[in-house]
């Protein structure tokens, strides 16, 4: 059944993308991230302009995360403080990323940085983490203990003024780094269409040093708070999000997201990361390694109004 | 005055009509044929040919080249074409070349070797050879690839297209063409021109417009999102945020 976006102005397969969309929220809710990063180079690689892509894949992050983040709220995996800090920076984020994405567009340079990010950030991010699981399912297999995480924090953490109190987190430290995190990780849910997820765990677990427990929860829900404000932000800005679009992929991507979560508990955390970081890898050279092959069309046709 | 005008042979006339004058684009929309039909009025029975010439609302676009750049192969600088209408279908009796001479074809802008799509920012005035007021562009050497790219890129999406076969007659005078919309077809007011060749010049032409309008819940859709995007964008995150709200709660029960 074929249906017609009146944004995106072109038709495409409903059954298919709401398939699509449970699939990538069973991923979504197995890993506790936004899925964004998977999402949107399948739109596009569907058909759908960029540019619509990115806009409505924010929204549809904002339902698969918000259909995580309130089981979280039950085991009480939320710090909800931090949450905030880093969805305050995430705004200003959001407001600099839309604005960046306005210009790159004018530019005809969208295409080109939305590649270089994932190539980048999605290659960086998922050759540290499996390197890092690699080593520790490796240790396990011989048995030897798991390495004990170090719990002395990094001393410029403590030595910039503004602190503030964690309790969830146990942390008592300035509010600069995650405001700073948060501005980076709003920027790039602007520029890549996700939530930022990827980025904003192992930020959390390595540099703000947070309890492994609210990491994932406390990731959602700045991701929810930071995607709904950029969708708004690429609606009024932009005109650019398809709720059509955006429905059709987050009535798959809500139920996935369910199932996802609960099939989390039967693998060890480990394996999943290791998982997680050979997908991210994946879609991270998918997405850029065509800036290095010869087009087979030089040309590039773009709307005449930017 | 009748007295005056030659009474031997009247001219040949050409008169056509669309089965469809309104397409409405809805949810379920996946491209429109339409199908022309026209008749011939030549008592003399000369031969004929007919061009049809279908244009769809003008709309600037964007090209940009592919350079390699330290290894990566990024975009040029855009340049902005104008004049390209945003559909465009010529279809003949036989091919356009064998109908008229190059300079009519040109006049008429007919056929899409004969488009006026032209970047205006990229020109400047000069003197060369001693010729003042020359125009010229700064895509130099380059400037046909650029704007066959234009076609070519447009063409393969199904948004231009010439079809030298594409008028046939079915009966004596009678003739018939399709026109093909693809589901990216442009919003907007459309024409169709209708030319009646004789002896390589144009002896009559009839016009008919086309309207392609979004209709039923993609229209009210479509002006929710451009006239209030503020609101169209608050309500499209209190959908997600009400389905993922509702998705776990109806979880928790199971």
């Amino acid at each position: 059944m074929d249906i017609y976006l009146p944004i995106a102005e072109v038709s495409v397969n409903a059954p298919v993308l709401i398939a699509l969309g449970a699939a990538v929220g069973f991923i979504s809710g197995l890993f506790g991230i936004g899925g964004g990063f998977l999402m949107t180079p399948v739109l596009i690689f569907l058909g759908i302009p960029p540019v619509v892509a990115v806009a409505s894949e924010a929204n549809h992050v904002a339902a698969s995360s918000t259909s995580g983040v309130i089981s979280y709220t039950r085991r009480k995996a939320v710090d909800f403080r931090m949450g905030g800090v880093l969805a305050a920076g995430g705004a200003v984020g959001s407001f600099i990323g839309v604005e960046i994405f306005r210009w790159l567009r004018l530019l005809g340079q969208a295409d080109l940085v939305v590649s270089l990010s994932y190539l980048i950030f999605l290659g960086v991010i998922g050759a540290l983490m499996f390197s890092e699981s690699l080593s520790s399912i490796l240790r396990r297999r011989r048995g030897e203990a798991p390495k004990r995480r170090k719990d002395r924090r990094p001393p410029w953490l403590y030595g910039l003024p503004f602190k503030m109190r964690f309790p969830r987190s146990r942390l008592y430290i300035s509010v600069i780094p995650p405001i700073a995190l948060g501005v980076f990780v709003g920027i790039l849910s602007a520029i890549m269409g996700v939530g930022g997820g990827f980025v904003l765990v192992p930020a959390m677990v390595y540099i703000l040093r947070m309890p492994a427990g609210v990491v994932v929860g406390t990731s959602l829900f700045q991701i929810i708070i930071t995607t709904s404000l950029t969708s708004v932000l690429q609606a009024g800005r932009n005109q650019t999000v398809d709720v059509v679009l955006a429905t059709l992929l987050l009535i798959g991507g809500v139920l996935g997201a369910q199932v996802g979560a609960r099939a989390s508990s039967r693998f060890r955390a480990e394996e999943l990361r290791a998982l997680l970081a050979l997908i991210v890898l994946a879609v991270g050279l998918r997405m850029g390694l065509g800036l290095f092959f010869t087009p087979a069309e030089p040309f590039v046709l773009m709307a005449g109004n930017g | 005055m009748a007295i005056l005008v030659p009474p031997e042979i009247p001219p040949a006339a050409v008169s056509a009509a669309l089965t469809t004058t309104n397409v409405r684009v809805t949810s379920s929309f996946r491209g429109a044929r339409i199908v022309l039909y026209g008749a011939v009025f030549d008592p003399a029975e000369r031969p004929s040919d007919v061009v049809v010439i279908v244009r769809g609302p003008d709309a600037p676009l964007r090209l940009a080249r592919k350079t390699k750049v330290a290894g990566i192969w990024v975009n040029s600088r855009p340049v902005v074409f104008e004049g390209a209408p945003g559909f465009y279908m010529a279809a003949s009796t036989k091919p356009l070349g064998e109908i008229a001479s190059f300079g009519t074809l040109r006049r008429l802008g007919a056929g899409v070797d004969h488009l006026a799509i032209n970047a205006p920012l990229e020109e400047r005035i000069e003197t060369r050879y001693g010729v003042r007021d020359v125009v010229v562009s700064r895509l130099g050497q380059d400037y046909l690839d650029w704007r066959r790219a234009v076609v070519r890129l447009k063409e393969e999406s199904g948004l231009y297209a010439a079809d030298d076969r594409g008028v046939s007659f079915v009966d004596k005078g009678l003739f018939r063409a399709e026109i093909d919309l693809p589901t990216a077809a442009p919003i907007g007011v459309y024409t169709a021109e209708i030319f009646l060749f004789q002896n390589g010049q144009p002896v009559s032409r009839r016009m008919r417009g086309l309207t392609v309008e979004k209709a039923g819940i993609e229209r009210a859709l479509y002006l929710f999102a451009h006239n209030r995007p503020w609101s169209y964008g608050l309500a499209s995150v209190a959908i997600a945020l009400a389905a993922g709200w509702a998705a776990s709660v109806a979880f928790r029960r199971n």
